[in-house]
């Protein structure tokens, strides 16, 4: 039976774990080797690295993160943020990256989510969608969603798929950070559009959020991250929660 | 004890090699097919499309093909597995035959099989110690041997039961990442490097 995966999130700029809202006021939270390593102990499926300095700033500490989390972590790892060319996927896949996500790059050049499958295999490519509620429409957002485009979500999803892509991270923007669950809606939506996984992201605030986006949602996976990273909940919770309701979530393995 | 990592020339070969290098083995990343076959054992890693992965393997595939017959130990992981099949349905290609059968595209409403799965496993020496296992997928195509005693693992996905591990003399294949499937995967390996570290 294959579990639903609960994904956490980090972001990381200049090599280490910051936390903020919107791209700004950004803390620094710690070592993203450390806490990498902390949430696969703690029953993490997968580890995200958002690297927030990725278009602004140079990205050269982010391969070096990448190769130190990956003699240590025994999770999969998706890399993402400033991933522009498809000329970048090989460098973090060989650091040690099992997954690319892409956003922005594939909005502007389709052709990175082809070549990068052909290249690589589809399973390595997630395409990456920020979509707020808008004039009718699920309107897509590039740059860290502060830009808008003419795509509506559910179409691009199905997009992004018939390019190659193996799996959709779909983050909404409207709930993000807000705590009060994920968007269901966008999710189901998608999720019943695209024959690939899809990970709700956006919204968790609780363990009967996570719930919601597995069930109605039909989501694969559901992203956490700031309601971890405050402490406010573990991953071990949430997914004694989940087992508890009768999710199959992947019980916590020691060794 | 000196491991051969191939490379296929894509993909994450890191993790790979750190979790072998903590079971203790010394790894060598390689695409040179003759130099891997004179180290202590041979690992085909998971990454990559099987076109890329058959064009890399020697023209003649007999050489390879026989050291694992005679019992060269060899690790086979996800697209490594299913180059010991005879052709897939993914693209163009030979495998090494070493195991009769083919790879089929998984026929389901969601492809790739992402994430964690139930292994069922067989008692066999890879799997010592390794106690209930869920391994890590991320694949769209399956190995289907001809002969059932081939496969020492299953693992069922969208009602469909299908080869999580397959075993021929000292080859084992592995549909699944051990090397992404936390303490239980890392065990797989160090069972690997131990069974290795017995023959050499």
């Amino acid at each position: 039976m294959l579990r639903p995966r609960v994904i956490v999130c980090l972001d990381v700029k200049d090599g280490r774990v910051v936390k903020g809202t919107q791209f700004k006021n950004l803390r620094d939270v710690g070592d993203p080797v450390e806490l990498a390593r902390r949430y696969e102990a703690e029953g993490a499926d997968e580890i995200v690295y958002l690297d927030v300095s990725a278009s602004k700033e140079k990205r050269g500490t982010l391969l070096d993160v990448v190769r130190r989390t990956a003699e240590t972590l025994f999770i999969p790892l998706t890399v993402g943020g400033g991933v522009r060319s498809a000329d970048d996927i090989g460098p973090l896949l060989r650091a040690g990256a099992d997954k690319i996500s892409v956003n922005t790059a594939a909005v502007n050049e389709p052709e990175i989510l082809s070549i990068g499958s052909e290249r690589f295999g589809s399973q390595c490519i997630v395409a990456s969608i920020d979509a707020a509620s808008e004039d009718g429409m699920w309107r897509c957002y590039t740059h860290g969603g502060s830009q808008p485009t003419n795509l509506d979500g559910i179409e691009w999803a199905a997009e992004c798929e018939r390019l190659g892509a193996g799996e959709i991270l779909l983050t909404s923007i409207d709930q993000d950070g807000a705590r009060s669950g994920y968007q269901i809606d966008l999710t189901r939506e998608v999720a019943d559009n695209v024959p690939i996984p899809v990970i709700a992201s956006g919204g968790a605030g609780k363990a009967e959020h996570l719930r919601n986006a597995f069930d109605k949602g039909r989501a694969s996976a559901a992203l956490v991250a700031g309601i971890l990273h405050d402490g406010l909940t573990t991953v071990g919770s949430l997914k004694r929660s989940l087992t508890a309701w009768g999710i199959p979530v992947r019980p916590i393995q020691t060794s | 004890m000196r491991l051969a990592l191939l490379d296929y020339g894509a993909g994450n070969l890191h993790s790979l090699g750190k979790a072998l290098e903590g079971a203790g083995a010394e790894v060598v990343i390689t695409s040179d097919w003759s130099k891997a076959l004179s180290l202590s054992a041979l690992i085909l890693p998971g990454v990559g499309a099987f076109g890329a992965a058959a064009a890399a393997l020697p023209q003649d595939r007999a050489p390879i093909r026989e050291a694992l017959q005679g019992g060269f130990p060899c690790l086979g992981i996800c697209l490594g597995m299913q180059l010991f099949f005879e052709n897939s349905e993914e693209s163009e290609g030979d495998g090494i035959s070493l195991v009769p059968g083919s790879v089929e595209l998984l026929d389901a409403p969601v492809v790739p099989q992402m994430g964690w799965n139930d292994v069922e496993i067989d008692d066999d020496p890879i799997f010592e110690g390794v106690g209930p296992l869920i391994g890590y997928y991320a694949n769209s195509y399956i190995c289907v041997p001809d002969k059932e005693a081939d496969t020492i693992a299953w693992s069922e996905y969208d009602n469909r039961r299908f080869a999580a591990a397959v075993r021929r003399e000292n080859t084992w294949g592995m549909q699944f990442h051990p090397e992404k499937s936390s303490a239980p995967g890392r065990r797989i390996i160090a069972n690997f490097v131990a069974a290795v570290r017995g023959m050499s």
